[in-house]
């Protein structure tokens, strides 16, 4: 065949493809959002869910979500960041620093069902800790403690080497230099990487189902205070989550408007994403901007 | 000059230093007073505080990094011992728990725990996936890196990010209400089968296949597509001839990564699979795979059951097969710095 | 040259007595990175508020030589050295210094600018503060003192609160300066610090070397032998790690001693 015909034919296909792939977001998103949108009301958003008739809400799956991300985020960016520090200024190739790494390559490549086997095993029934806020959470943190090891390394890495011998050089110590030049300036990069990691937490699923649980308390909204059974703040209830939700109504549930509940909790689930993706972006940009006055 | 001839060495980047002393040792006792401030002294309140910094900071990094440590290796641990549970305690077989193709734990007086359907079926939903996602997630990043690479970039980046950051049970959710019934219509069965669950999963890694394509793409050097044009090359023989051979070991361990992802993957595979016993006819056929088997069974087990010591056996393979697909990763990587 | 170095390291009384006293008594210091020699035997006097420079050809040792006298070469691991470097009566390379308050005293700037990410007024303070210096008022003083000695107050007085990597690299090179000036250090090392510099910005920071000579002592690394001659009082040329020849700067460039000296100066090699 003519060179010229199969170059032009070849680079047509891989358009094509490019294509297919921006299609199936756009469509993807459009037909969440279209099926989704309608279903999503005040009442939807504010009423309980039910068990078996039609017209449940989403109200305490939508805060389970929340509180079980806040609360995972809490345990998981400390230790997150500080392995991240570890890994790009103080290890540098030794055999233990290689092991760490393998460490976080393992835990990040672990499919979320087994973590979510490993919470049932050590915190639901060892700890006894039961299907809870709190085995959940900590099953998410396992999960997503070596991504923001990664974020931060990664951050930390893109800040100039140089920096390290200005600050040692002016007789500061390296914790204090890394404390007072690296952290801010790896900022920007750290706070994106943790918010995108804060959607993938919010939607995720699978490793909650054997943690958190499928039920979830009738919350009451008046009662703050974290020891009662039924109060939101409660760490030891157990917690349904907005995702585990989607998917229990339509392969264990038996509520007869289970599409109708799962297409507007999918619509609430992606806008939430959507939005921590936007803010992450937008946060990371403006914190950029101010620090390096450009 | 002086008699003093001290030998240090630097043990690493700390900043702590190991020195031996040949010699005389303590001439600093001798040393002028002035220059005092410059010795390190025991008990000094300053360098207490300054030490305590650099402890803390030390502290706190060492916990995470021992909580990393102290994760991976539980997990590793536990999976195993209660993997192997169905084996050294239940007297299953291993052989015919891998070769077994019938699956029927609750059949009174005769439960058979064949796992082969479900290996077979995380298999093949991985490599069809992988067989949807390779070509598509390539040509994309094809497009970003040499053939529209002004905007190609910025138009295809954010769209890989959101599709990253879309939950899986969206994705099975779709499935479920869209690919299914056109399959339905299609081939006139019931829809749910692996060719539903491969076109899901292979969407799901589209973004992880592409993001890490372009990457691999962008790093092969430019000379080496200056030079294939320079000797009158197109556009398709450069990329062809050129830039996939170069970028090859990456652009394999992307769909690799890609791969483990749908081996783990669970709901969204579970929502389309149609979650049958046996191994499947066709692709279109009902089927299951090592996670769906686990999402449906593991909540209605008691602990320390035979069903249950048989689903954790279940997750010690995708434990073994996440550990596989690392080794294949730093196998790839290790060519890839070769060549 | 060398037979300025038989004399005892005097402790020298800072800023007070006359040129000639020595602030650092260099002495047969080695450095290996692993099993590579790379300074051998250096001896040579530093003399108190005077340009010292260090000139020879890439990769002969000279700033890792620098690096050793404020024990920069701490952070690289497999580096050792011996010898002795005497500083106010004590060695520098030995184990029981406090490196932190070592280097508050000999500062350093390197070749490329590398002012931290944040304003112009943090980068000053940063050091400072952890120094443990408080109180708003007399931080503002160093700041001020401190960027007037590195002829940088005027550009930036109105917008100290801007982000230092708002400034062109000559201001950032002078911010390190200032930075380095502002710990009041006895010595200043400085690592090719021009090298990066458009030939203006260059001359200022020569300008301005010249006029810190008055305050500090300055041990300067340079490849450019004009910058050399223009402003170093004596002048050390290496080569593969050895001090070929040292000697007062207008001795060295009229009439070398060594022929290696002469080839190198003259421009045969380098």
């Amino acid at each position: 065949m003519n060179s010229r015909l199969l170059n032009r034919l070849a680079i047509s296909l891989i358009v094509a493809c490019a294509v297919v792939m921006v299609g199936t977001l756009a469509a993807l998103l459009g037909y969440i959002l279209y099926q989704g949108v309608s279903q999503i009301s005040w009442s939807f958003l504010t009423s309980d869910s039910s068990a078996f008739q039609a017209g449940g809400g989403i109200k305490n799956q939508l805060w389970n979500s929340f509180y079980i991300l806040f609360i995972t985020m809490l345990l998981t960016v400390p230790l997150g960041t500080a392995g991240g520090i570890y890994l790009a200024e103080y290890a540098k190739q030794t055999r233990f620093t290689a092991f760490i790494r393998s460490c976080v390559e393992v835990l990040a490549s672990l499919p979320s069902i087994v973590v979510g086997m490993f919470g049932l095993l050590v915190f639901v029934n060892y700890f006894n800790w039961e299907y809870s806020i709190l085995s959940g959470a900590v099953a998410l943190t396992v999960f997503n403690l070596p991504v923001i090891v990664r974020v931060t390394e990664n951050a930390l890495c893109s800040v100039s080497e140089e920096q390290r011998a200005a600050g040692l050089a002016l007789g500061m110590t390296q914790w204090h230099t890394i404390k007072k030049v690296f952290l801010p300036a790896a900022f920007p990069g750290i706070l994106t990487g943790v918010i995108l990691c804060a959607g993938r937490v919010f939607g995720e699923s699978a490793a909650l189902l054997f943690t958190a649980g499928l039920s979830s308390p009738n919350l009451d909204f008046t009662n703050w205070n974290p020891l009662s059974a039924n109060s939101p703040l409660n760490l030891f209830r157990s917690a349904e989550t907005l995702s585990v939700h989607i998917w229990s109504v339509n392969s264990v549930g038996i509520i007869p408007d289970a599409k109708e509940v799962a297409a507007g909790a999918a619509a609430v689930l992606v806008i939430s994403v959507l939005t921590f993706n936007l803010v992450a972006r937008l946060l990371g940009r403006i914190v950029e901007k101010k620090m390096t006055g450009k | 000059m002086s008699p003093l001839c001290p030998v240090y060495t630097i043990k690493s980047r700390k900043g702590v230093c190991k020195m031996a002393f040949k010699g005389q040792q303590d001439s600093l006792s001798l040393a002028s007073k002035t220059g005092g401030r410059l010795i390190r002294e025991g008990f000094s309140f300053k360098n207490i505080l300054q030490k305590n910094g650099e402890l803390r900071g030390k502290i706190i990094i060492l916990t995470s990094a021992f909580f990393i440590i102290a994760a991976t290796m539980a997990i590793t641990l536990f999976l195993t011992l209660q993997g192997l549970r169905a084996f050294t305690v239940d007297g299953i077989n291993i052989i015919d728990f891998i070769t077994g193709t019938e699956w029927q734990p609750n059949r009174d007086g005769n439960p058979s725990y064949g796992a082969l359907p479900f290996i077979f079926g995380s298999f093949a939903v991985t490599v069809l996936a992988a067989l949807v996602a390779a070509p598509i997630g390539i040509a994309s990043a094809l497009f970003m890196t040499e053939i529209a690479r002004k905007w190609g970039q910025k138009a295809l980046q954010p769209v890989i990010e959101i599709l990253v950051g879309i939950p899986s049970v969206v994705y099975g959710l779709i499935g479920l209400s869209v690919i299914v019934p056109f399959i339905r219509s299609q081939t006139g069965g019931l829809g749910f089968g692996l060719l539903a669950g491969a076109i899901v999963v292979g969407i799901m890694i589209l973004p992880t296949v592409t993001s890490i394509a372009a990457d691999a793409i962008k790093s092969v050097p430019d000379d080496l597509r200056h030079a294939s044009y320079a000797l009158g090359a197109t556009k398709w023989q450069t990329i062809y001839k050129v830039i996939i051979p170069a970028a090859l070991p990456s652009l394999l361990t992307a769909v690799v990564l890609g791969m483990a992802r749908a081996f783990g993957e669970a709901l969204a595979v579970q929502m389309v699979i149609g979650n049958a016993r046996g191994i499947p006819d066709s692709l279109v056929d009902p089927a299951a795979t090592l996670t769906t088997i686990i999402t449906l069974s593991m909540g209605h087990t008691t602990s320390g059951s035979v069903l249950n010591d048989v689903l954790w056996s279940l997750g010690l393979i995708l434990l073994v097969m996440s550990y596989v697909f690392i080794l294949i990763i730093r196998y790839l990587s290790k060519r890839r710095k070769l060549s | 040259m060398i037979a300025q170095l038989k004399e005892k390291p005097v402790r020298s009384a800072q800023h007070q007595s006359e040129k000639q006293s020595i602030v650092l008594g260099i002495n047969g210091v080695n450095v290996y990175y692993g099993n590579n020699h790379a300074v051998k035997n250096v001896s040579m006097p530093i003399h108190d508020r005077s340009i010292t420079a260090l000139i020879g050809p890439s990769g002969c040792g000279k700033s890792t030589f620098l690096r050793t006298i404020n024990r920069m070469n701490d952070l690289i691991p497999g580096a050792a050295c011996d010898g002795e470097i005497m500083y106010d009566g004590i060695n520098l390379l030995n184990r029981k210094i406090d490196v932190v308050t070592l280097r508050k005293e000999i500062g350093m700037v390197f070749q490329r600018p590398n002012p931290f990410p944040k304003s112009i007024y943090e980068n000053i303070v940063l050091s400072l503060k952890f120094a443990g210096i408080r109180g708003k008022k007399v931080l503002n003083g160093i700041v001020e003192e401190s960027l007037k000695q590195a002829a940088l107050w005027d550009e930036v007085k109105d917008r100290l609160d801007q982000s230092a990597l708002s400034l062109s690299g000559g201001q950032q090179q002078r911010l390190c300066i200032a930075r380095a000036l502002a710990l009041k250090p006895k010595v200043l090392l400085l690592d090719e610090p021009s090298s990066a510099l458009d030939p203006v910005s260059s001359a200022k920071i020569e300008d301005l070397l010249l006029t810190l000579k008055e305050q500090y002592t300055i041990v300067i690394v340079t490849h450019n032998m004009q910058q050399a001659s223009r402003i170093a009082d004596s002048t050390a040329f290496f080569y593969e790690g050895e001090v070929v020849e040292y000697n007062d700067t207008t001795m060295m460039f009229t009439c070398p001693a060594n022929k290696r000296t002469e080839d190198y100066i003259s421009g045969r090699f380098g």
